[in-house]
């Protein structure tokens, strides 16, 4: 490519280019290499139940039409109209059997396939292959415990050697309890005017905001923080291929927004301990990303998201709340309350994030600035791999340690010309 | 409708607009305190969100069928809102304003509530009354930033020892996507 990629990521030193945050050039770049091959984040099954569900949501900058025929097999294509490239599917959701482009009134199956076209007879002397003509589909799409994710390439590793060890880590978010969680009704979607890669790499294990940039929620009765115990452990783990959690120390329930959900997180040690295994021992998963782009969190609100790139400055953020299914209606009630105060547009926690990453995006915009690089130095040379976790661990719960690794695998990626070289 | 104005006593309904434009320059001069006084204890404050779905049994999709709007358009009550909020929690968000590190409000937003629209309709209940109004509420912050917001509000006024309170409040906006980045201001 023509970009230097290691003029850009050094992640030895613990510095960071400015200009991978702003400069169009590299974020095209990204739309090909990372976008266009990396496994991503489309649904979770439970918002697409019955035969005939679609959703409607982005492959990086691609509309993408997710749905579930009627044989009730899912999958996924982009969500426009091969003839003259219309948009296909307007709507956010909803259930059909057939979608028709609303230009010239191509017909497409719920499983893709071009069912008809107006005038093929005389128009087209039915010499028109429909079989050639349906929409295009996503190279491969895998279900990993109701978290439908795809790729558009072929040669992409499989779902489970793309998520390798992170499928431990995505247990203690979704599968933690019989029956795993489901997602509650409605969406948040926003745009925000920062760079893709901000709000990811925060998610990805940024604990060293929280006690500052969220003092005044954490000190205006928004969390439990103040008042449970909290646990000395926990750390950034990076479990590899670029995904980052950050964790909090065993049974420590501090984030929980309101005692009954700290009392209910109490209640379920047992399962959840008997279904995840020893390593809920040593800490709890809190915070996470999925490279590249989907983030999710466990405290203060339940809640997972993309941040889809709309731009080198720009994305908008797809985000839902999910609560384990077997929960009482009261405890889902309650998350879903406190939730939507804590994250989301009006969450009295992320609105003060959105105006940094916005800023941090902004000033990169100085040619001058843009000639310094940024400090992930925290914890540089702390960290090592942790058998016990399969993970690299930060030796301090504070580290830019998660970052690192996820920027080294985004450096590999952006030099790499196929999956072969990653 | 219940009534118009031919049943509308002319003095209550030029209360209800007072009411609601001194709300408004109580917001836009911070007087955040003051205006959590105009809530009932018991307030619900909603602010739902809106989503393009699908017409379940039509092909051709009408834009005239009332139920779209409310029944597809708005998120159910047990769905995720922009804002679920009662009493306790508006005072917890002001009182978040009041820490000096509510960093989304550092530098304030300079906001304009445009209060429009104004109807006011009795409820069976003597001393409630339901009233519809329309808001623009543009905000400017920091150097260049400008969001607008606009969308109708449905209230449920209260009269308590003699004085109106919103007993609720429903918010809808006029976007799916949000536009802006966040939602830092009431409504």
């Amino acid at each position: 490519m023509a970009v230097d990629v290691n003029s850009l990521v050094d992640t030895d030193s613990g510095l960071i280019s400015r200009r991978i945050f702003i400069e169009d050039e590299i974020y095209q770049e990204e739309l090909e290499r990372i976008f266009a091959r990396c496994w991503l984040f489309l649904c979770h099954e439970t918002q697409i139940p019955k035969p005939g569900d679609f959703i409607t949501t982005y492959m990086g900058e691609d509309s993408v039409l997710v749905m579930r025929d009627t044989s009730g097999r899912v999958g996924a294509f982009l969500n426009v109209c091969p003839h003259r490239g219309n948009r296909l599917c307007r709507a956010d959701n909803g259930n059909a059997s057939a979608f028709i482009c609303a230009y010239h009134g191509w017909t497409f199956g719920n499983d893709g396939n071009l069912k008809a076209v107006p005038n093929l007879q005389d128009a087209y002397y039915n010499d028109l292959n429909l079989s050639k003509w349906g929409l295009v589909q996503v190279a491969q799409l895998d279900i990993y415990k109701g978290l439908v994710f795809a790729t558009f390439d072929k040669n992409a590793p499989s779902l489970m050697d793309y998520l390798g060890e992170m499928t431990w880590y995505l247990d203690s978010f979704f599968d933690r309890r019989e029956g795993g969680v489901e997602v509650i009704g409605g969406v948040h979607k926003w745009i925000i005017p920062c760079n893709w890669k901000l709000p990811a790499e925060n998610f990805g294990g940024d604990a060293y905001h929280v006690a500052w940039n969220h003092l005044s929620a954490l000190t205006s009765g928004f969390t439990q923080a103040p008042a449970a115990r909290q646990t000395p452990g926990g750390g950034t783990l990076s479990p590899g291929n670029g995904h980052c959690i950050l964790a909090v120390g065993a049974e420590d329930y501090s984030s929980a927004a309101e005692e009954i959900i700290q009392r209910y997180e109490e209640s379920i040690r047992a399962e959840t301990l008997s279904r995840l295994g020893e390593r809920l021992e040593k800490i709890t998963p809190n915070v996470g990303t999925l490279f590249p782009h989907m983030s999710f969190l466990r405290g203060s609100s339940r809640s997972f998201r993309v941040w889809h790139p709309k731009g080198p400055d720009k994305i908008e953020v797809i985000s839902c709340q999910f609560v384990d299914k077997a929960a009482p209606q009261e405890i889902k009630d309650a998350l879903r309350v406190t939730g939507l105060r804590a994250f989301g547009p009006s969450g009295v926690l992320e609105q003060d994030d959105m105006d940094n990453w916005e800023e941090c995006t902004r000033t990169n915009r100085g040619t001058v600035t843009r000639r310094h690089s940024l400090n992930y130095q925290m914890g540089l040379g702390h960290d090592r791999f942790d058998e016990e976790l399969g993970a690299w661990a930060s030796d301090f719960k504070l580290s830019d340690s998660n970052p690192r690794y996820f920027y080294q695998r985004w450096a590999r990626l952006m030099q790499a010309d196929s999956w072969d070289q990653v | 409708m219940g009534s118009g104005l031919s049943s509308m006593n002319e003095r209550t309904l030029r209360e209800v607009e007072q009411f609601l434009y001194r709300e408004a320059r109580l917001l836009d001069s911070y007087r955040f305190a003051e205006w959590l006084e105009l809530f009932c204890e018991d307030v619900r404050y909603w602010m739902p969100t809106r989503s393009n779905r699908y017409p379940l049994n039509s092909k051709a999709i009408s834009i005239l069928d009332a139920s779209r709007q409310e029944e597809y358009e708005v998120s159910e009550e047990d769905e995720l809102a922009f804002m679920e909020e009662t009493k306790d929690t508006l005072q917890r968000r002001v009182a978040r304003l009041d820490t000096g590190m509510a960093w989304a409000e550092d530098p304030p937003s300079r906001t304009r509530h445009i209060i429009t629209n104004i109807e006011v309709e009795d409820l069976v209940s003597k001393d409630q009354m339901r009233v519809y109004s329309n808001f623009v509420m543009y905000r400017n912050r920091g150097e260049i930033d400008q969001d607008f917001y606009v969308g109708c509000r449905e209230d449920v006024l209260r009269r308590e020892s003699g004085e109106l309170r919103i007993l609720s409040r429903k918010i809808v906006l006029d976007q799916n996507v949000l536009l802006a980045k966040n939602i830092s201001n009431f409504f």
